[in-house]
């Protein structure tokens, strides 16, 4: 299932929002609109938080997780971490970590198996990482960008990098995840995908902006919807695509 | 490409040519000549006209040159056409005759022009444009039949249906009446006409439709009978002509059902002659009307000829009934899918550099559509809850639809004015402790600083070893007497605080001078008995210092001595007086004089007035106000020479 929502006009709902398979956060916004997209999606499946992370409504940016955990930066305070502690299941480990990367949404991409991480990240935060997100860690760069998080939407069943990826990095970093992955675009266009949607195994939520083709790519990757079971809806039109566009 | 030529501009007959461009002439010229006009004049007036007749002439010439497409530079499939349709080579004449109009116009006028430059009067030089004009006009009624010619020309030319010579084509050809123009309705949206007769369709139709999100055109030819290329009319030629150039997808229709009039046999006959023109292109035989006879049912003789066509193996055979529209798709796709593939293929193989991958701008394409698949492995576990399964989809005008934070936020007021709990949704252990309110400081500590697992059982504890030390009765014993002396120091000091306060007041209350002017100390007057209290308070004997200053006081009334200035009296340090003269001290400095300062003597005196005189003089002279005047009047002012002065009479008034 693939729906289109928008924040306060914004179409980068991977910023004011985090979904992963057993919680999703989403900023405390002017109007319930954008919560309420959550919710008629996910209401009593699995706890919708309303969250700020150091006073701001760029959830999706400064934090990341998956199904075991949730990693906050330094800047959170207290009681956002408590407000935080109290919503999510207590099988969802919350760890605030140090790091100078404080904005890890864009600087760690991962699912319920591995991350691929930013090349700067500290080795503490690594560990971190690996512990309370129960992943692989890699250190990686999407289309040679260091921002991982910013360029690529990860679930367990396919992920979505940069456009410009090259043929070779895709087949790379598809190897080391073990998913399929397309080379895509959200939003009309945009490149920051990670930034521009939110995914989990069956979910994914994108800008209002994101055109038809855009979305049954984004269904048939991460296999959500009709698309769920076998078929990769790219590969179908391929002739088609090199005959019109080249 | 130019597929298209919708926008030629008309092409007039040569009467109305000459019209055009004789009128454009009048109009635009001047046309009347005055008594007394010198001849070179009169003679720049003809000039004028013959140049200007003849620029118009090769204007509207080399427009028609450029609006009709020339032969050598447009597609061949175009040129071809055209050479069918209009005869290239009478094509090319009639521009040509029109071109070498335009160059003998331009001779005509260049001779007149030269003549005219001779002329002695008027009337010769009327009678040499008149001349002139009229070889030109000659020479435009000369081109009648071209003109005639290119404007059917023009208006054929824009009825031509747009056929893009390297898209995806159809090409639908055939035998007449096989069905070839119901095959094209039945696919496309194209109105063709289709009746039960040979040669309905005399031109090429083109309709377009969408396969695989692609367009593609279908083009439905004149049928072909089987006879040398050279006897074919102007109709048949036109198939040849699209058969022959575009890259395509060909269809070559076949009727068994021998309804059309032409035998089987003629019609594999037809096949075999036009089969040079098939060169790498896809083939395909469309066997149509199936609903009245199939392949099957021919005789054996038949049935191995159309087998043998089969065997050479780059023809296939496809069968469709437009009647009944079976399989009228099967072939569209069929043949789409073929053409498409290896039109795919030949791009591809275009755009791989010699190392075999595909790059520059295909490259990118490709990467935009590859699928990077795992190198086998592992297969990622997912997470999705049952509940996802059940979960009924969500519907905003369902009645019993679930009630999300957004009607809560309608019924409590809309946005803005709702604010959602964010409480509600706490796990605790206990429901009722959701709302609880938790400080966030306490006595100026944080209190998550302090939040420990486990203070449970540390408060129990506590509290134990509290009883304990109760029970023990470690509290009985009470110490809490105030001595007199703590009560009176602490009451002193009150005093003292409190005195304190009041005196920082005051001062600051003097301080605020309220926009007042600020008056030294000293210039101030104190009254003695401010001084007297002052000293007072302070501890000070007052008596002497009051005797000393009513001593100095002045008194009041008549003064009791002559008040007259002795000079010889000492000089005593009168307060009044240094007051007064500190005072006119501070309001003025008395100006020095700067024309005698630093002159030693009269005769230096002068002599600096001489120098400053001297300095003064061109200034004078040039009637400046100063050195800094660069002030530049008008050199002739207006008001001074503007005017007429008839009659010689200078003065203005």
């Amino acid at each position: 299932m693939a729906v289109r929502a928008q924040f306060e006009n914004s179409n980068e709902v991977g910023v004011f929002s985090r979904l992963t398979n057993s919680y999703a956060i989403v900023a405390v916004g002017g109007s319930e609109n954008f919560y309420s997209v959550f919710e008629s999606e996910l209401q009593d499946i699995i706890p919708i938080c309303h969250a700020t992370i150091a006073g701001t409504r760029i959830v999706g940016r400064l934090t990341v997780g998956n199904k075991n955990g949730l990693l906050v930066p330094t800047t959170t305070t207290d009681q956002e971490l408590q407000h935080l502690r109290n919503t999510l299941p207590d099988s969802v480990k919350i760890q605030r970590i140090e790091e100078r990367l404080s904005a890890l949404g864009n600087v760690i991409c991962c699912n319920d198996h591995v991350a691929i991480v930013h090349p700067d990240l500290e080795r503490e935060t690594e560990e971190i990482i690996a512990d309370v997100l129960g992943v692989e860690v890699f250190r990686q760069t999407v289309a040679d960008n260091v921002l991982t998080g910013s360029y690529m939407a990860l679930s367990n069943q396919g992920g979505i990098v940069h456009p410009k990826t090259s043929v070779r990095d895709q087949d790379e970093l598809s190897s080391l995840l073990q998913v399929p992955l397309v080379a895509g675009s959200v939003n009309r266009g945009s490149a920051v995908v990670g930034a521009g949607m939110v995914v989990n195994d069956w979910l994914a939520i994108t800008g209002l902006d994101t055109t038809a083709t855009e979305l049954s790519v984004v269904e048939s990757v991460f296999r959500l919807g009709e698309m769920a079971p076998g078929g990769q809806g790219a590969g179908v039109n391929k002739e088609s695509i090199v005959e019109s566009f080249y | 490409m130019k597929t298209t030529w919708k926008d030629i501009a008309p092409v007039p007959t040569s009467q109305e040519f000459l019209d055009i461009v004789l009128s454009r002439t009048q109009r635009q010229l001047p046309t009347q000549i005055r008594a007394g006009f010198k001849i070179s004049r009169i003679r720049g007036f003809y000039t004028r006209k013959v140049k200007f007749t003849q620029e118009t002439f090769c204007d509207k010439f080399q427009a028609i040159l450029d609006g009709f497409p020339r032969l050598q530079d447009i597609h061949p499939f175009h040129k071809d056409l055209m050479n069918t349709l209009y005869d290239a080579d009478h094509f090319r004449i009639a521009l040509g005759q029109v071109s070498t109009a335009k160059h003998l116009i331009e001779a005509v006028s260049r001779d007149y022009v030269r003549l005219i430059k001779y002329a002695q009067s008027l009337f010769q030089c009327k009678q040499l444009k008149r001349a002139g004009l009229g070889r030109m006009a000659t020479i435009c009624r000369r081109l009648k039949d071209p003109l005639v010619y290119l404007e059917q020309v023009r208006q054929h030319l824009g009825r031509l249906p747009s056929i893009d010579p390297n898209t995806r084509t159809l090409l639908i050809c055939g035998y007449p009446n096989v069905g070839k123009s119901s095959f094209l309705r039945s696919i496309t949206r194209a109105d063709v006409d289709v009746q039960p007769y040979a040669f309905t369709t005399k031109s090429l139709f083109v309709g377009h439709f969408d396969y695989k999100y692609l367009r593609f055109q279908a083009i439905d030819t004149p049928g072909i009978l089987d006879h040398p290329l050279e006897e074919m009319n102007t109709i048949e030629m036109q198939s040849i002509t699209a058969v022959a150039h575009l890259r395509s997808a060909i269809l070559y229709f076949m009727d068994l059902s021998e309804q059309c009039g032409y035998s089987v046999a003629d019609q594999i006959k037809l096949f075999h002659s036009i089969k040079p023109l098939f060169a790498n292109k896809i083939v395909y035989i469309v066997v149509n009307k199936i609903d009245v006879r199939r392949p099957e049912d021919l005789d054996p003789e038949q049935q191995q000829e159309l087998q043998d066509i089969l065997n050479s193996g780059d023809v296939e055979m496809l069968q469709a009934s437009c009647t009944t529209t079976e399989g009228v798709t099967a072939v569209k796709n069929a043949a789409c899918d073929k053409l498409l593939a290896e039109r795919v293929a030949q791009k591809l193989k275009s755009g791989t550099n010699t190392s075999g991958t595909p790059g520059g701008r295909l490259g990118d394409v490709l990467a935009r559509i590859h699928v990077a698949k795992p190198m086998g492995g592992v297969q990622r576990e997912t997470f999705i809850p049952e509940a996802v399964k059940d979960l009924k989809k969500y519907d905003k005008n369902d009645p019993n639809r679930r009630k999300l934070e957004r009607d809560l936020e309608e019924e409590n007021g809309g946005a803005g004015v709702y604010s959602f709990d964010m409480q509600r949704d706490y796990t605790l252990a206990n429901d009722e402790w959701n709302h609880d309110k938790i400080p966030e400081v306490w006595n100026g500590k944080n209190i998550y600083d302090f939040v420990d697992p486990d203070i449970e059982s540390k408060l129990a504890a506590l509290e134990e070893e509290e009883e304990k030390l109760e029970a023990d009765g470690y509290y009985e014993s009470d110490e809490s007497v105030e001595d007199a002396e703590d009560a009176d120091i602490r009451m002193k000091a009150d005093l003292i605080r409190e005195k304190r306060v009041l005196m920082r007041n005051e001062a600051k209350m003097r301080k605020s001078l309220k926009n007042r002017a600020q008056i030294p100390r000293s210039a101030k007057s104190k009254k003695l008995s401010e001084m007297n209290r002052a000293l007072d308070s302070a501890g000070y004997d007052v008596d002497a210092a009051g005797d000393r200053a009513r001593s100095q006081s002045q008194v009041r009334g008549r003064p009791l001595t002559r008040d007259e200035p002795n000079d010889d009296s000492m000089d005593l340090d009168d307060p009044k007086q240094a007051i007064a003269r500190a005072k006119s001290r501070a309001r003025s400095v008395a100006a020095t004089d700067r024309r005698n300062d630093g002159v030693v003597s009269d005769t230096a005196r002068d002599k600096a007035e001489r120098m400053f005189k001297l300095g003064q003089k061109k200034m004078n002279r040039m009637a400046r106000q100063g050195e800094a005047d660069r002030h530049t009047t008008a050199s002739l002012p207006k008001h001074l020479f503007s005017g007429k002065r008839g009659m010689g009479k200078t003065q203005r008034r």
